[in-house]
């Protein structure tokens, strides 16, 4: 009897805990949930902008993965997401490498850090009206930066359209991605850095072992987890790449067709006056997130496998 | 240690190279556009009522208006001052008005009453149910009072009065009555619209003011808006005519035969040929690819422009609230000005004034409406305030179809835009113009600049198509 009345206790108890997450879980349901299972629903739909929508099938699925500029956007993510990425953490690396050597101790790591992280903390907006001025073809300070100096060897320098060429527009867009998140990456593979015990790295160059060695033997197996972890959130962020390309391009410009990113593809459907297909945006977003999921998988497998 | 300095430096220069950003992102910020939005309200007091007016009382209920053009900002003004009804009105950019007006409306926003487009916006406005029926307020009782085309695109696909313009927007060819008669003995409209009658004629028309040292356009884009004159899509199917061709083949003529002072439209240089010479940039100095000369710089500019053949524009191409575009821009050759027909009848812009369906003063706002559009004494006063737009209401523009345009040389301005808008054909417009004409355009931009063949660029036009709207048919 007794049991059973501490037991029911309990229950009352407990049942608190249900009132305490209820906030979280019903803003979760209305903000999260529910739209996911919407979008879900109307990527099987026709509809457009307002009105009925019409269930047909896996119609809008088939539309996209036959859709030549859906893959030319996906292309064009892909491509400046890798050379974001190459330089991003090939930077946030060589920092990495620099303050963590034992011999240098290089002074001051957290100021170092904070200006290193500060172009994350500046609005992607103003990040791309700042370089649109600056790498502006006619009167952008690169261009009369380098005119001046091709000037002072005597050459002649032709200005270069960064953000308005199919071949420099891209790239572009991936430098300035980079310098936005070298810091972020920095800052994880610091900390990855900072969590391995002092012990390995003295008892390796006791035992003689090389700045080079010990960084390939000792640092780099320690940081895996952190280092999948940064692959892995940019690859995310990566392919839903969308305020930069957005706010830099211009739908007339010629070099539109190579930054075009997925987001800015499904923007196009989902919200651009004219071309508002609601349902078919739905089922951009859903074939990109498989993508990603599936991609994020392969990758979680491809580190698993290097561990074993 | 040597090694040390040299890390500490690279990481001092890494640093510098993240400042910059923070350093200049205040100029940047600087030059961008401080408001997008601007919110007037335009109070006063029921006293300032009109005598005898016949409008509708706001029981002290504001209506909201959500606009693109501030010209609409001035009617709220005027419609407050005459009645007392307050208005508040707010103008938003273009190119956001339409994904604002979409989220108020899906979000069952009561307010803005007042809703407008341009022609090209209208069509998903209908479809969309975003506008109210201005027939069930009455607005079939004054049919035949505006010009047919703005009353037809005022109505949707069933034929339900659902927008109307205070103004009318055909296009014409602005030209300059000197040069017209030193090159071609005339300076007569009838004449000179002659020489812009057909694309191949236009093309003569150039290399004939080319010969005389002249330049037919500043810009190559001219003649976009008399390009319409077949509808880009018929039932169902993509159309692309005989006559679209004709013009792609023209803009690139123009453009590759250095038939234009390649003025980019819109652009300072484009204003400066309407009040007199501008060097001609060639098609070289126009290209970014060619390292001969150096246009970006202001100092290179003049440098490299310097040797350069000077021009005078002949013509623009402008619809008819280009006439206040010329007023602003043409200087000393006010006076020198002539306006004629072009190639086709087209038109271009226009703020087309609804209600929104989810208004709750649907009265008032009608009110408001009728003011704006179907008012004669708004329309004189609007001409007057405008100096010069063309409203679209008949009566008004009968009353002044014999006013003189001094910037014109006294032409009759009113009677001929009145004529030309009588030409327009709607029935050439859908809604997918905007989108397949923006495409148009990119193909043959891709063309003339060399930056594609015309094979590529016309399969990147019809996959464009293909992919956007897969209800159209196109066959290539």
């Amino acid at each position: 009897m007794k049991t059973i009345k501490r037991n029911s206790k309990l229950t009352a108890y407990n049942n608190w805990g249900y009132a305490f997450v209820a906030p979280f879980v019903i803003v979760f349901l209305i903000f999260s949930v529910y739209p996911v299972l919407r979008t879900l629903y109307l990527s099987f739909t026709d509809l457009k902008v307002m009105g009925d929508a019409h269930f047909i099938g896996l119609a809008n699925y088939i539309r996209v993965v036959t859709d030549k500029f859906f893959w030319k956007a996906l292309w064009n993510t892909v491509r400046i997401w890798t050379v974001n990425i190459v330089l991003q953490l090939g930077l946030a690396f060589l920092l990495m490498m620099v303050f963590s050597d034992i011999k240098y101790k290089m002074a001051g790591l957290p100021v170092f850090r904070v200006l290193y992280y500060l172009p994350n903390l500046i609005a992607a907006t103003s990040v791309a009206f700042l370089f649109k001025t600056l790498l502006d073809w006619r009167f952008g300070t690169f261009n009369i930066l380098l005119n001046s100096v091709f000037k002072a060897f005597g050459a002649r320098y032709s200005p270069i359209d960064w953000l308005g060429t199919n071949a420099t527009a891209g790239h572009t867009i991936a430098v300035i991605q980079s310098w936005m998140w070298f810091g972020n990456s920095f800052i994880m593979l610091m900390a990855g850095v900072q969590g391995i015990s002092k012990d390995y790295f003295e008892a390796a160059a006791i035992d003689g072992a090389g700045r080079w060695t010990i960084f390939g033997k000792i640092t780099l197996p320690l940081i895996k987890p952190i280092m999948m972890y940064v692959a892995i959130t940019s690859l995310i962020g990566g392919l839903q790449m969308f305020d930069l390309p957005f706010l830099m391009s211009e739908t007339a410009s010629a070099s539109y067709g190579s930054v075009q990113t997925v987001m800015m593809y499904l923007y196009k459907f989902g919200f651009t006056s004219g071309t508002v297909q609601t349902g078919y945006a739905s089922a951009i977003a859903y074939v990109l997130f498989l993508i990603i999921l599936s991609v994020s998988v392969l990758q979680i497998r491809l580190f698993n496998r290097k561990e074993k | 240690m040597k090694m040390k300095k040299l890390l500490s430096l690279t990481l001092v220069g890494v640093m510098a190279a993240s400042m910059i950003g923070c350093g200049s992102s205040g100029a940047s910020t600087s030059e961008t556009k401080t408001s997008d939005q601007t919110t007037s309200g335009s109070e006063s007091s029921s006293e300032e009522k009109a005598e005898g007016s016949e409008t509708v009382a706001s029981n002290g209920e504001k209506l909201v208006v959500w606009t693109l053009a501030s010209d609409l900002q001035q009617f709220a003004d005027k419609y407050t001052e005459e009645t007392g009804n307050e208005v508040e009105t707010v103008v938003i950019e273009p190119a956001d008005y339409p994904t604002k007006v979409q989220t108020a409306l899906m979000g069952g926003e009561t307010e803005p009453d007042i809703i407008v487009g341009e022609p090209q916006m209208l069509q998903d406005f209908y479809d969309n149910g975003f506008f109210a029926d201005l027939d069930e307020l009455g607005a079939k009782d004054y049919e035949g009072q505006i010009v047919d085309y703005v009353w037809k695109v005022g109505q949707d696909a069933d034929g339900v009065q659902r927008a109307i313009s205070y103004q009318i927007t055909p296009a014409g060819i602005y030209y300059r009555r000197d040069i017209a008669s030193e090159v071609f003995g005339t300076d007569d409209p009838e004449e000179i619209g002659k020489l812009f009658a057909d694309y191949s004629t236009i093309l003569d028309t150039a290399k004939t003011l080319k010969d005389a040292g002249y330049r037919i356009f500043a810009s190559d884009s001219e003649i976009n808006y008399f390009s319409g004159d077949s509808a880009w899509v018929v039932d169902g199917a993509l159309n692309v005519s005989d006559a679209r061709f004709d013009y792609m083949d023209l803009v690139i003529d123009l453009y590759q035969n250095d038939l234009t002072a390649y003025a980019n439209q819109w652009s300072t240089p484009w204003y400066q040929a309407m009040s007199g010479e501008v060097p001609i940039l060639t098609a070289e100095i126009q290209n970014y690819e060619d390292d001969s000369v150096n246009v970006w710089d202001a100092e290179a500019f003049e440098e490299a422009t310097a040797d350069l053949e000077k021009t005078t524009v002949f013509a623009f191409g402008l619809p008819s609230w280009g006439v206040l575009t010329m007023r602003d821009n043409v200087g000393e050759t006010s006076g020198k000005w002539g306006v004629c027909s072009g190639p086709a009848y087209g038109f271009g812009g226009g703020t087309y004034i609804g209600i929104s369906s989810l208004s709750e003063r649907k009265d008032l706002a009608w009110d408001f409406i009728k003011f704006c559009t179907l008012n004669e004494d708004t329309a004189d006063w609007w001409i007057e305030k405008s100096e010069g737009d063309t409203v679209s209401l008949i009566s008004a523009l009968d009353k002044h179809k014999d006013d003189e345009n001094s910037i014109y040389g006294g032409e009759k301005l009113y009677s001929f835009w009145l004529k030309q808008a009588e030409g327009i054909d709607y029935s050439k417009v859908t809604k997918y113009d905007k989108v397949i004409g923006d495409a148009w355009g990119a193909a043959i931009g891709s063309i003339k600049t060399g930056q594609a063949e015309k094979e590529e660029a016309l399969g990147t036009f019809y996959d464009t198509i293909e992919s956007t709207y897969p209800e159209i048919t196109v066959t290539r």
